[in-house]
């Protein structure tokens, strides 16, 4: 049997191994809090200035679509976001398209309005789940306590004080998106024209809102967990976004290590083969 | 004519009607159906197609009042609430589906049927806590302990967790692919390699460390920079990681992107006419 | 307002007529006669060379439609894999389709029962090979993931849209050593099928595969069809990025085809000029 070089035996390596280093990895940097300063990027820097120009009293609807398997990159996310909404001491309303996401929106911005003291009812309102998100939002922009109908604790939304003066979407400033799916062009499509989009995908979905971030039909856009991490900074506040942010930092750093190494591998391999 | 008042005695009857209608409708049109030829049957799914495609296209087309609204607006969202309800009924038979298959397995001891038993417990188990939380929270039932308790677990600590641990799988797999797929084996392959590895630094904390804190190339673009485009500085500026990174995504990808969705959208409407006008055999 | 009929967006409702044009022109063209060329697709190709693996190793082969709703995107793959079974037929390969979607379940149902029927073996089909797994995102994909691992499939073709459990199937599908086909219309998951599968279909080749793969003259009129729009679109942006270099952003054309409105704003710009 011919002798395996170890050059051989790295391009042939078990991947549980490979899984096991960048466990280690991710443990690490999760556990040491490594204080690194990021440049915010212009997206980021378009989203948080967006809510920036927001009035106290000013309406937002917050879209929350996100549930358990992307909890690690949308809950930073969503955390950043309404503290910078209690903030600026604007009103929000939350929203769901599935029960899941319902349930862990309430729960999670239930928690932090309570951190902010905000009032159920009187500065936020959460209205559950709608299971179309188009037809919601042609309904929103035509009707919206006829759509709605009632919140999350089964109050009719016209008795909310939060949603005194409301008739149409158009009486809201903005919309923030947060979802691990393709909600958005939905919001872009069928949306008053004057309503601000802004958006919180994952970071796999980030690269197909590029498109609209260039055009302006979003104004605004924070990149998973890393996005959350440069927004946690400009808000000078440090959550879970700057926690997971280093960790994943750090594991590219380790991908792009073994890239390298298997492509040296490969080559030298290749040398040995030919010599 | 499509939104009903059901509170009236008119309403009701009106209801009735309808229902009873489409029943005699569906009732009608099997015997129908089997008496008809092939050709008789196709040019009938046909018919009814292409009458179900037409109300959506023509509500698009038809001219609108000042509300934005013409004849055919208020028959889209109930038209809509229908094909929920279809879908609805369709995940009734795909569960049906699912336990059928599932307690086969068990009753006939058919290979890994234990996991067939895991299935089943805890379908029936998370079924029950979710319908019966669903239901307290509209107070139809009480909300004890035990409900809490177990939602809270069967949720918080089982559920969350799982879902969690599925899309943390995506990160080693990522990396194992990457490991395995990046290699220098041709042009293209070399490409893709070069660029992945630039935006997956240029877009983390590392990208800056790397670009303004090692190799000390500037932060900001100052006026004099911007004067003088063709600056050490200003290049330098320019060839920072992050700014590499933001043009590859904003520059690059995003009009491939834009390129794709448009054959795409295109494609996709083709078939949509094909599919309406019948045109497409497919898979009938 | 927004942009919900054509009263509203006039350049929506000029380009959907043009492209309905172009394509049952050429649908005509084609039931007529003409010779249409498509180009070669290797990952069709290799569809036929992926069933007969799987055959000889005597291992199943799996199709799956991911994520997607009923609607043009499943009707496409289950075209594709009508086409998949037909040829399985022939060799009594064993096959698991896999879904998310109950609608899509039904109509699998039927297709994957057509399918074995025309290919002249209706013995072969087995309702309990068409599965519906979960409509949860990853409780389908741990469903999908494990049966590839305990079946050991050898083939796998996987056509629709996907989100993030793609890469979840497309490696588990890489470490059972199966040989693997892609094709989705979702953007962002084709360079993880580019890293984990053998062949990959992109964008509106997987709704040129039906016309690949059966040469129907209606699908590959349609095929023409889309494709002189889409050189229709090219021009418009190539007199557009001329008009803007020699004219600016404020000539009239510029102006009309940038920022489209209603039939008002059409005939003003047409007649007005501004």
């Amino acid at each position: 049997m011919e002798n395996q070089t170890i050059w051989h035996r790295l391009l042939m390596i078990d991947r549980r191994i490979l899984y096991l280093i960048l466990f280690i990895n991710i443990i690490i940097f999760l556990l040491i809090p490594v204080k690194v300063r990021t440049v915010t990027s212009p997206p980021v820097r378009k989203f948080y200035d967006t809510i920036e120009q927001l009035k106290p009293g000013d309406l937002v609807m917050v879209s929350s679509n996100w549930s358990a398997g992307t909890i690690g990159e949308n809950l930073p996310q969503l955390e950043a976001v309404i503290r910078h909404l209690m903030r600026k001491k604007v009103r929000f309303t939350v929203i769901s398209i599935e029960p899941q996401a319902r349930d862990i929106s309430y729960r999670f911005v239930s928690r932090f309005t309570r951190e902010g003291g905000y009032e159920y009812g009187k500065d936020w309102a959460h209205f559950g789940f709608i299971p179309s998100l188009v037809v919601g939002i042609k309904g929103m922009v035509k009707d919206l306590p006829a759509t709605i109908k009632q919140d999350v604790r089964g109050t009719p939304i016209a008795q909310l004080p939060v949603m005194q003066g409301v008739k149409t979407l158009a009486d809201y400033k903005m919309v923030i998106d947060i979802t691990p799916s393709g909600t958005v062009p939905a919001w872009i499509a069928y949306r008053p024209k004057n309503l601000i989009v802004l958006f919180c995908p994952t970071s796999v979905m980030a690269a197909e809102a590029y498109t609209f971030l260039d055009s302006g039909q979003v104004a605004g856009m924070l990149t998973g967990a890393i996005g959350a991490q440069e927004y946690e900074q400009l808000l000078q506040r440090e959550g879970l976004g700057t926690t997971f942010g280093n960790a994943i930092s750090f594991s590219h750093a380790l991908i792009i290590f073994f890239i390298i190494l298997g492509n040296v591998a490969l080559f030298m391999s290749r040398r040995a083969q030919g010599g | 004519m499509w939104q009903i008042e059901t509170g009236t005695t008119a309403g009701k009857i009106y209801v009735t009607l309808i229902v009873l209608a489409f029943l005699a409708l569906f009732m009608g049109l099997i015997p129908v159906m089997q008496v008809l030829p092939p050709r008789g049957r196709r040019a009938l799914i046909a018919l009814v197609t292409f009458f179900a495609g037409l109300v959506f296209a023509a509500e698009f087309f038809l001219p609108v009042n000042k509300e934005g609204e013409n004849l055919l607006s208020p028959a889209i969202e109930p038209a809509q609430n229908t094909l929920q309800i279809i879908g609805a009924m369709a995940l009734a038979l795909g569960t049906y589906g699912l336990i059928r298959l599932h307690l086969r397995n068990i009753v006939q001891q058919r290979s890994q049927w234990g996991y067939s038993v895991v299935l089943i417990v805890a379908f029936l188990t998370m079924g029950f806590f979710s319908v019966w939380n669903t239901l307290a929270e509209k107070g139809e039932l009480p909300k004890t302990t035990v409900l809490e308790r177990g939602f809270g677990l069967l949720f918080d600590n089982m559920l969350v967790p799982l879902e969690s641990a599925m899309f943390s799988l995506i990160a080693f797999y990522i990396f194992s692919a990457a490991y395995r797929a990046f290699r220098i084996r041709s042009i293209e392959a070399s490409i893709l390699m070069f660029t992945a590895m630039v935006v997956m630094i240029g877009i983390v904390s590392l990208g800056n460390i790397i670009s303004y804190q090692w190799l000390g190339l500037p932060l900001e673009q100052t006026a004099e920079m911007e004067k003088n485009p063709f600056s050490l500085r200003n290049i330098g500026y320019n060839l920072a990681l992050p700014r590499i990174a933001y043009w590859i995504l904003q520059a690059l990808n995003a009009p491939v992107q834009r390129a794709i969705e448009f054959g795409v959208g295109i494609a996709g409407l083709a078939m949509a006419i094909r599919l309406w006008l019948s045109l497409e055999r497919g898979i009938t | 307002m927004s942009y919900q009929h054509a009263a509203d967006n006039w350049f929506s409702a000029i380009i959907i007529a043009l492209i309905a044009a172009a394509v049952l022109l050429n649908i005509a063209r084609a039931k007529a006669g003409a010779q249409l060329y498509i180009r070669r697709i290797p990952g069709l190709d290799a569809i036929d060379e992926a069933i007969g693996r799987s055959t000889e190793m005597g291992r199943p082969v799996t199709m799956i439609p991911g994520l997607t709703t009923f609607g043009v995107v499943a009707v496409q793959a289950l075209t594709i894999f009508k086409y998949i079974t037909k040829q399985i037929a022939k060799f009594a390969t064993p096959m698991r389709l896999l879904t998310a979607d109950a609608t899509v379940y039904a109509v699998a149902q039927e297709a994957i029962h057509d399918a074995y029927n025309e290919a002249g073996r209706p013995d072969l089909y087995d309702p309990d090979d068409i599965r519906f797994l979960s409509d949860r995102q990853f409780a389908f994909a741990s469903g999908v993931a494990g049966l590839l691992q305990r079946e050991r499939v050898a083939a796998s073709f996987m056509f629709g849209e996907f989100y993030a459990e793609s890469l979840i199937f497309a490696e588990t599908g890489n470490i059972v050593g199966a040989i693997q086909i892609a094709g989705t219309t979702t953007f962002t998951q084709v360079p993880f099928f580019v890293a984990a599968c053998d062949y990959t279909i992109i964008g509106d080749e997987f709704y040129a595969t039906s016309a690949y793969l059966s040469r129907e003259p209606v699908l590959l009129g349609s095929l023409v069809g889309q494709d002189i729009a889409k050189l229709l679109f090219v021009l418009t942006i190539i007199v557009g990025l001329i008009t803007t270099t020699i004219q600016g952003k404020d000539h009239w054309l510029v102006k009309l085809l940038g920022m489209p409105g209603g039939w008002d704003a059409f005939w003003r710009a047409i007649f007005g000029g501004s």
